[in-house]
């Protein structure tokens, strides 16, 4: 039992389903088969701009075992995106917009046959005019890649809080800087899949690798113009997103039409040379950051300007553009804050969602920065940002409330256990120590719904079943919410069942992403399972000839608070309530969304968009050889206020996973595109991700205190963690070989050719 | 031309008829139903593919079905014995050395593998051993600390 009186919360306990899947038992979409399944396979564009002006599909069809093509004119429906105001996409395009743009897909008896018809289709392509950068397609007389769009512009957001003209001119230092953030592949290891059934009856199943089954129910009705309701999406085991399995794919549409056209089940899986290059990247950027602070290092004014290669469709946009104005107000005390946030359109790999979405790339930025002035000033960078920390009861200017807050801690923490003031500033070691702090949203209202429900069934022998849409994609929510659910209804986590992510028998959710499983489909279990509580209190009170107060729900048995020995088995009482009178059923339902939130307004974009925030400082050692330029990480350590931890080992791995996910952005990871757009490097062979040889120490230190809205007073973790991992790296070689690198990655050459130039500095 | 071949997978003998270009991994999983072995890259460069080869580790995605006759295949679904889970799975589950699971069959393999040649390894001998095997959700952290359990004292 912890501090806080808990059996469950907080503890260490194993995923709920961890021995299926160390087993192998465990099912990804890949592993499913129906009887007559056929295998589909798509065809991408092979330039980057190109109308299609006709696709010849009858070689292709009379290939023996091909049984059906389609192409883009076959979409019945509407275009679709993830944002309703952003519909461009239509699964299987006419008009081509980057190379490997799906325009056709096969449907045949086996892998190989399908992949013979691709060869088979003959396109006739009228090419245009493409543009590969930004910066050259918001000139006038640009390719539009979109003709709706003026200057290829998809996405501009934008605030000005408070008064940046004066805040510069009371400041008595101003650093401006520039930097860039490289196009990331999220890496999951689970290919995209689909297998789609359409049954005859009007009802099509998909069961997909995704994040949000709702959304791919959603927009899969907007493409095929069929009703929500005849479309059922079933999440398997999906093999992690990090965002990119949030949106309805162009395989799933595939795959649908072709089941809807054969009659039988098709199942698509992308190679990951597919998932690298035709799915979805995480947004480059070019971030303009100018601060001002006071001499002590009191910020006083930041003007943020971030420019966003959005690549060929508009999916987050709008979103992603919204983050850094939101973020850059969170972990510090910014009187006044002045953002412009341009995402534009190119002939190249689409942008999306990416852990972190659209806040990584400016926290690079800031914190870099944040680390230039404290050395201008001659200021401890730990200290500048202790200085300007946000706490708890602050409202930032632009409206977000911090009803929680440890980040000072968090500083003060993680600093001390890693030796910060022993190791900083070692002259001819080559090793270095970093600090970056940030803090991040858990879950967002921005616009829509974004509402959690949560259904609890109970069954005599004691066992219970949550239903929720919530999906659990790896990060552990099913067990998160199976602990939250024992921990109130005093069972233990083996007698909990979750189910998750199914359109058909549980509620609607918008999925997992902006880290609000926890938060949102949390606070609803608890209300679910406090209605369940409430439901057997109604006939134990009587068994028991107590009040409801004095009731405790605590080791599958229910007694009077002060008389343990005089129990009712929790599934005895079930038994008995629901057998009492003309019979009833005990059934729990919980809903929730915060209260404490609100609409950004539309021309300020002020407002607290999310119920809590969660803060994180990062504390990196790294060693950097001067030969190579390679930078070895040798500890991350990192003070967190998630609020209330709920699962202990859970919160580590996600701290240690994004510690690697951090390391590959800020020292390997880069997708390369060609002169074409093309990207380059599609393979794990040449878009390197860390293995097991790249992470070494890793230590986390919770220092966070309970939430008042979060569930068990918990915030979000997943998330916001891999925001302050690459400038606490970048800050970290800085401390170590004084180079300072502002375009990631950090690759060894960029290391060496800095190090090559500050010593030619020097001799001058 | 397909070819009749003689495979011994977790103890059993399959005898199967297959064309000779195709890989071990497929084999498994559209002929056999053993789907534990996954396909992450196609390429043999993030081991979700790993099966065991007369106790080494294989890339099965780079394997041909016809070269591994003769040979003592295991996969992880051999690794369950009479319903009771391997040690290294459990150690897998209880250091929480799994978020998403597509890795840790191949994992788990290479882990076995490593183990029955060496069943003290350092930990620098645990990364390099594992070190074929991606993983993108845990950092690798947990995974080495369940191995380490493993490791005679």
């Amino acid at each position: 039992m912890d501090k806080e009186g808990y059996s469950i919360i907080g503890t260490r306990q194993p995923l709920v389903d961890g021995l299926l899947k160390a087993s192998g038992a465990a099912r990804f979409t890949a592993d499913l088969t129906l009887p007559g399944m056929l295998i589909g396979k798509m065809l991408g564009s092979i330039y980057p701009h190109a109308r299609i002006l006709n696709i010849d599909t009858r070689k292709a069809l009379a290939l023996r075992g091909v049984k059906a093509v389609v192409t883009g004119a076959d979409i019945p429906g509407e275009k679709y995106g993830f944002l309703r105001s952003r519909r461009d996409e239509t699964g299987l395009t006419r008009k081509a917009r980057y190379i490997g743009d799906p325009i056709a897909a096969v449907a045949a008896v086996d892998e190989e046959t399908a992949l013979e018809a691709l060869d088979l289709i003959k396109v006739e392509y009228e090419e245009l005019p493409a543009v590969f950068d930004p910066e050259e397609a918001m000139k006038e007389g640009a390719p539009l890649v979109h003709e709706e769009y003026e200057r290829n512009i998809v996405a501009y957001r934008g605030c000005d809080f408070g008064d940046v003209a004066a805040g510069f001119r009371e400041s008595e230092h101003i650093r401006e800087d520039r930097f860039c953030s490289q196009a990331i592949s999220h890496g999951h290891l689970e290919p995209r899949a689909t297998l789609a059934d359409y049954d005859g009856s009007g009802r099509l199943t998909l069961w997909t690798s995704t994040q949000s089954p709702f959304y791919v129910r959603r927009d899969l009705s907007l493409v095929l113009n069929l009703p929500e309701s005849k479309i059922h999406v079933i999440k398997p085991y999906v093999g992690s997103g990090f965002g990119g399995k949030v949106e309805l794919s162009s395989h799933q549409v595939a795959a649908s039409l072709l089941t809807i056209r054969t009659g039988r089940p098709v199942q698509i899986s992308l190679t990951r040379e597919e998932e690298i290059s035709t799915t979805r990247v995480r947004a480059p950027m070019i971030i303009h950051v100018k601060t001002g602070v006071k001499k002590d290092g009191s910020l006083m004014a930041q003007y943020l300007k971030c420019l966003a290669d959005g690549g060929a469709y508009a999916s987050s946009s709008v979103l992603l553009m919204f983050s850094p104005g939101l973020t850059a107000m969170i972990p510090y005390r910014l009187p006044n804050f002045k953002y412009d946030g341009y995402m534009v359109y190119t002939n190249k790999a689409v942008s999306g969602p990416m852990r972190g979405h659209g806040a990584n790339q400016p926290r690079f930025a800031i914190e870099s920065q944040l680390d230039m002035i404290a050395e201008d000033l001659g200021m401890d960078p730990a200290e500048l940002r202790l200085k300007n920390a946000t706490q708890a009861g602050d409202t930032s200017i632009s409206g977000l409330v911090f009803n929680s807050c440890e980040l000072s801690k968090a500083i003060k923490e993680s600093t001390k256990h890693a030796g910060w003031d022993k190791k900083r500033g070692q002259k001819n070691s080559n090793r270095g120590i970093g600090i970056a702090c940030s803090g991040f949203n858990s879950g967002a209202r921005i616009g829509g719904h974004t509402a959690s429900a949560c259904y609890i069934h109970v069954n005599e022998d004691g066992g219970v079943t949550v239903l929720t849409g919530s999906s659990d994609i790896g990060q552990g929510s099913d067990s998160v919410i199976a602990q939250m659910a024992a921990e109130e209804l005093g069972l233990s986590v083996s007698d909990i069942t979750v189910l998750s992510g199914d359109t058909w028998t549980t509620p609607i959710d918008p999925g997992t992403f902006s880290s609000r499983v926890t938060f949102y489909a949390g606070n609803a279990t608890l209300i679910a399972a406090r209605e369940v509580k409430k439901q057997l209190a109604q006939t134990a009170t009587k068994m028991l000839e107590a009040n409801e107060d004095d009731l405790v729900f605590r080791d599958k048995k229910v007694f009077v608070k002060g008389s343990p020995e005089h129990f009712i088995p929790f599934g005895e009482l079930v038994k008995t309530a629901e057998a009492i009178g003309h019979g009833r059923v005990i059934m729990g339902y919980g809903q929730w969304a915060p209260t404490n939130t609100q609409f950004p307004d539309r021309q300020t974009r002020y407002g607290n968009i999310s119920g809590a925030y969660s803060f994180a400082t990062q504390v990196a050692e790294v060693e950097v050889d001067p030969e190579t330029g390679q930078v070895k990480v040798l500890r991350m350590t990192v003070g967190d206020d998630c609020g209330q931890v709920i699962n202990l080992s859970g919160a580590e791995g996600q701290v240690e996973g994004s510690a690697a996910m951090g390391i590959g952005h800020a020292l390997m990871e880069h997708i390369l595109f060609g002169d074409n757009g093309q990207i380059m490097n599609p393979s794990y062979l040449d878009y390197r991700i860390p293995t097991a040889k790249d992470l070494n120490e890793c230590v986390l230190i919770e220092v966070g205190s309970p939430d008042p809205i979060g569930p068990y007073g918990a915030k979000e973790i997943a998330e916001g963690l891999l925001i302050s991992t690459v400038p606490a790296i970048l800050n970290a070689i800085y401390d170590a070989v004084g180079v300072r690198i502002t375009e990631l990655p950090a690759t060894p050459e960029k290391i060496l050719e800095a190090l090559e130039r500050k010593k030619g500095e020097k001799r001058r | 031309m397909k070819k009749m071949v003689e495979l011994n997978i977790n103890g059993e003998i399959f005898e199967i008829e297959v064309e000779p270009h195709r890989t071990l991994l497929e084999v498994l999983r559209e002929d056999l139903g053993l789907m534990g072995a996954k396909e992450g890259c196609g390429l043999g460069a993030c081991g979700a593919c790993t099966v065991l080869v007369n106790g080494a580790p294989v890339l099965s995605c780079l394997s041909l079905a016809v070269e591994v006759q003769k040979k003592s295949i295991t996969t992880i679904e051999g690794l369950t014995k009479d319903g009771q889970p391997h040690p290294i799975q459990l150690a897998f589950v209880n250091h929480f050395a799994m978020q998403c699971g597509f890795c840790t069959p191949g994992m788990i393999l290479s882990t076995k593998a490593l183990l029955d040649r060496n069943p003290k390894p350092s930990r620098e001998e645990i990364k390099e051993a594992l070190g074929g095997n991606l993983c993108r959700c845990t950092g690798y952290k947990k995974i080495i600390e369940a191995v380490e359990s493993l490791v005679e004292k």
